[in-house]
């Protein structure tokens, strides 16, 4: 498994000795080229050309961020896995309205089958999670008979809303009240962790969809745009329960990240270097945490998972076997 | 599978043993380095590294683990370098 470079010094990356070299004041550091998949850049960094024709040639994606933790953007080399014929079937299940609306209900079926796992697994610990349990239960049964999917996105909210209040249950801790989901400021400590979180996922879903032919500018539950990527926020639907919030408990319930991890900004809220990195740990390693796959029998990484994830689309789009979402077991 | 690299090789081509390992590997120490390395990858370091040293001159050593379960690293005085996915 390639690994997934963070930096969050400032300072300049470069080509040198045909291999990744990052120098900053606190000293001179080689990335082992064949070893990287990806590199995400949360520092003042310096680059140049050259460096990113050799990032084309081996295939590794830049992800920035601003000093706000925004996601910026990616630096996607040129495609190597060109497909002309998955392209065309993707795009005629976004122009099909019912092929999109299946697909769509299936990324809205993994979500909230998994998001009812990470509720499961809490309420059998001694939360009482029952009445929000069964509500989401009882309205995702209207998620198969929507008609559009402005409709579904309705619902899809709605099963949000109340899944967010079983957070405040969950974490308990006063401070890291839900309240109600903020972004673009986020405007308290939760809401900074969901967002970090998210973005981090997208941008990991976005570089697995890069090891498939699959085409992350067309979406079907996020509609196809000029701006960005979508089908990587679809796909990313399905593990946020599963990898991002269940992080976030974690790192709360045991008090790994705290109130003096943020500093509040005009900008809103925004975790603290050492906070970032202490989440970024977690994550990386929930990445490469090994589980069971029932699909195919055998165990692989939550990131392995993803990529799975992506070639079942894959397969679905050009008619090999019908798509259902991934399905946590615990 | 995980790889320790040592080598002793005359001083002609020890920055070009240093520099094609670099590619792979995480330097550690003068002359060692260290890593996780896919099969394939490994083969190809070998060959690049079989292309520049002299084999009546030189000396490569690869240590290789199936996994670290049943090893351990500890480091006694300075951390000169090593895997780092955080800068």
């Amino acid at each position: 498994m390639k690994n997934t470079i963070y930096i969050f010094s400032d300072g300049e990356l470069k080509r040198k000795d045909n291999t990744i070299f990052f120098e900053n004041e606190n000293g001179k550091k080689f990335i082992p080229v064949e070893n990287t998949s990806e590199i995400m850049i949360f520092g003042e960094v310096t680059l140049n050309k050259r460096f990113l024709e050799f990032l084309t040639q081996s295939e590794i994606i830049l992800h920035f961020f601003n000093r706000y933790e925004y996601y910026v953007g990616s630096y996607y080399p040129r495609e190597h896995l060109n497909s002309g014929y998955v392209i065309l079937k993707q795009a005629e299940h976004y122009n099909d309205q019912n092929k999109r609306l299946f697909l769509a209900q299936k990324f809205i079926e993994g979500s909230y089958k998994n998001m009812i796992v990470v509720l499961k697994y809490y309420n059998n610990r001694g939360t009482d999670l029952n009445k929000i349990i069964l509500s989401i239960e009882e309205l995702s049964k209207k998620i198969y008979d929507t008609k559009s999917i402005s409709e579904l996105m309705a619902y899809e909210g709605n099963i949000r809303d109340i899944y967010y209040l079983a957070f405040d249950n969950i974490i308990g801790i006063e401070e890291f009240n839900f309240q109600r989901r903020t972004k673009r400021p986020p405007l308290n400590y939760l809401n900074t962790l969901i967002s970090f979180g998210n973005s981090l996922i997208y941008t990991t879903v976005l570089s697995e969809i890069y090891k498939t032919h699959l085409d992350p500018r067309i979406g079907y539950l996020h509609s196809t745009n000029f701006r960005s990527f979508t089908l990587n926020l679809d796909i990313a639907e399905i593990f946020k329960p599963i990898i991002v919030d269940r992080i976030i408990f974690s790192l709360l319930g045991r008090k790994k990240i705290s109130t003096d991890d943020f500093e509040n900004n005009l900008e809103g809220i925004i975790l603290k270097e050492k906070g970032m990195k202490t989440f970024v740990e977690e994550f990386q390693s929930k990445l490469e945490t090994v589980i069971n796959h029932p699909h195919i029998g055998k165990s692989a990484t939550y990131r392995t998972i993803i990529r799975m994830e992506a070639y079942k689309i894959e397969k679905h789009i050009i008619g090999d076997e019908e798509y259902n979402p991934f399905i946590s077991q615990w | 599978m995980f790889v320790i690299f040592v080598y002793d090789v005359n001083q002609k081509r020890v920055n070009k043993v240093l520099k094609t390992a670099r590619k792979y590997l995480n330097w550690v120490q003068n002359s060692v380095l260290e890593g996780e390395i896919t099969e394939g990858n490994f083969k190809k370091l070998k060959i690049e590294l079989k292309r520049i040293i002299k084999e009546d001159e030189d000396s490569l050593i690869f240590y290789t683990f199936e996994s670290l379960k049943y090893s351990s690293r500890e480091i006694i005085g300075l951390k000169k370098g090593g895997e780092e996915l955080i800068l």
